[in-house]
C-alpha cells in the first residue's frame, strides 16, 4: 500500500521514539498490511521460554532467599532507621528554627552598630549636667552629636 | 490467600506468606529473566536478588499499583545488572586474550556450547526489545504496562516492541522459518 510505504519512510528518517510511537499508534497498529509485517504473539512466543517448573524454581529460590533474609538485618535496620526520622526531623526544625531566630536578632541589635561610633543616648550620658547657668542664671540645655562624627554640641539657652 | 493479605503478612514478619510471595512470582519471573539473559544460572542469581530486594523493600511498595509490575520493574533492573557485568567480563577476557595469547586461533565449535535457534534469534534483540517482547507475548501486556516495567513513556515502549516483533519477523523470514512450525 502506497500509504504504508510513506509511513515507513517516515518512521525511518525520523528517529525519535516519541514521533515513531505515535506512527504506530495512530497507523501501523491498526493497518493489517503492517501488522502482517510483525512477528504474531504466537511466533514470538514460540522463541520465548515460558514453561518454567513453578513448584521446582520456587523452592530452590526459596532457599537461597531465606539463607539471605535469615542473616540480613537489612529490613530491620530500615524498620529502626524509619522510626527514629521523624524525631530526628523534629530537632533538625527546631535547631534551624533557634538558629534563625539567633541570626534575626543579631541583626537587629548589630544593624546599626559602627565601631567608634559613639550613640546619643551615650553622649548625653558622658555629658550629662546637673545645671547650667548663663549669666548666673539658670538655663535649659540640649546635648547634640552630628551623625558619624565625633563632635559634640553643647546648647545652652537661656530661661525667659 | 489473597496477595495484599500475603504482602502485609510479610510486613509484620511472617516469612510464610513470603515464601508464598516468592513461589507465586519465582516461575513467571524465571521466565522473563531467562529471556533477557540467555542464561539459567544467571537468571537464578537475578530472581533470588530480586526477592531479597522485595523482602527489604516491601515497606516502599505502594499497594495502589500493580505489585506483579513492582517486581519486574526490580527484575528488569537486576536483568540488566547482570548484562553490564556480563559485558564488563567479556571486555575483560577479550583483551587479556589479545595480549597474552595472539596467535592461538580461535575455535568456537569447541568451546562454546552449541546455540538453538531460539537463542540465535533473541541475542540480535536489544535487552528492551526482548523484555518487551517477552512481556507483550508471555505476560499479554499492553505497551503502557510495559513502560511502567521499562520506566519509559508508552510511546517509546510501543517503539521497543515495534522493533522486536519486526525483527523477529524477518529473522524468521529470513531463514528460520522451521522455527514457525514449533
Amino acid at each position: 500500500m502506497p500509504h504504508c510505504k510513506t509511513v515507513e519512510f517516515l518512521y525511518a528518517i525520523v528517529p525519535l521514539k516519541l514521533w515513531r510511537g505515535f506512527l504506530i499508534r495512530r497507523h501501523i497498529e491498526k493497518c493489517p498490511g503492517c501488522l502482517a509485517s510483525l512477528a504474531s504473539r504466537e511466533e514470538a512466543g514460540k522463541l520465548l521460554v515460558r514453561g518454567v517448573d513453578g513448584v521446582a524454581v520456587g523452592r530452590s529460590l526459596w532457599a537461597g532467599v531465606e539463607a539471605a533474609i535469615a542473616e540480613d538485618p537489612g529490613r530491620e535496620k530500615s524498620k529502626a532507621g524509619i522510626l527514629q526520622r521523624p524525631p530526628v526531623r523534629r530537632w533538625g526544625w527546631a535547631v534551624a528554627t533557634a538558629f534563625l531566630g539567633v541570626l534575626l536578632i543579631s541583626f537587629v541589635f548589630l544593624k546599626d552598630f559602627r565601631p567608634g561610633r559613639v550613640s546619643a543616648e551615650a553622649v548625653q550620658a558622658r555629658f550629662e549636667l546637673d545645671s547650667v547657668r548663663v549669666g548666673g542664671q539658670p538655663a535649659n540645655a540640649v546635648i547634640y552629636q552630628p551623625q558619624g562624627s565625633d563632635m559634640i554640641i553643647i546648647w545652652a539657652e537661656k530661661n525667659l | 490467600m489473597d496477595e495484599q493479605q500475603l504482602i502485609a503478612g510479610s510486613l509484620e514478619g511472617s516469612r510464610e506468606d513470603f515464601r508464598m510471595i516468592v513461589e507465586k512470582y519465582s516461575a513467571p519471573a524465571m521466565a522473563l529473566a531467562m529471556n533477557v539473559l540467555r542464561n539459567r544460572d544467571d537468571a537464578e542469581d537475578a530472581c533470588q536478588e530480586l526477592f531479597i530486594q522485595v523482602y527489604r523493600n516491601l515497606q516502599s511498595y505502594d499497594p495502589g499499583r500493580s505489585f506483579k509490575n513492582w517486581v519486574y520493574t526490580i527484575l528488569y533492573r537486576r536483568c540488566l545488572d547482570h548484562l553490564k557485568r556480563r559485558r564488563r567480563a567479556a571486555d575483560l577476557v577479550n583483551r587479556v586474550g589479545r595480549e597474552t595469547a595472539p596467535a592461538i586461533p580461535s575455535n568456537p565449535g569447541c568451546s562454546e556450547s552449541p546455540r538453538s535457534l531460539p537463542s540465535e534469534l533473541l541475542e540480535k534483540l536489544k535487552a528492551k526489545e526482548r523484555t518487551a517482547l517477552c512481556l507483550w507475548a508471555n505476560e499479554g501486556y499492553n505497551s503502557r504496562e510495559i513502560s511502567e516495567v521499562l520506566r519509559c513513556s508508552a510511546s517509546t515502549a510501543r517503539v521497543y516492541l515495534f522493533q522486536a516483533r519486526k525483527k523477529i519477523k524477518k529473522l524468521l523470514e529470513q531463514g528460520h522459518a522451521s522455527l514457525q512450525n514449533g
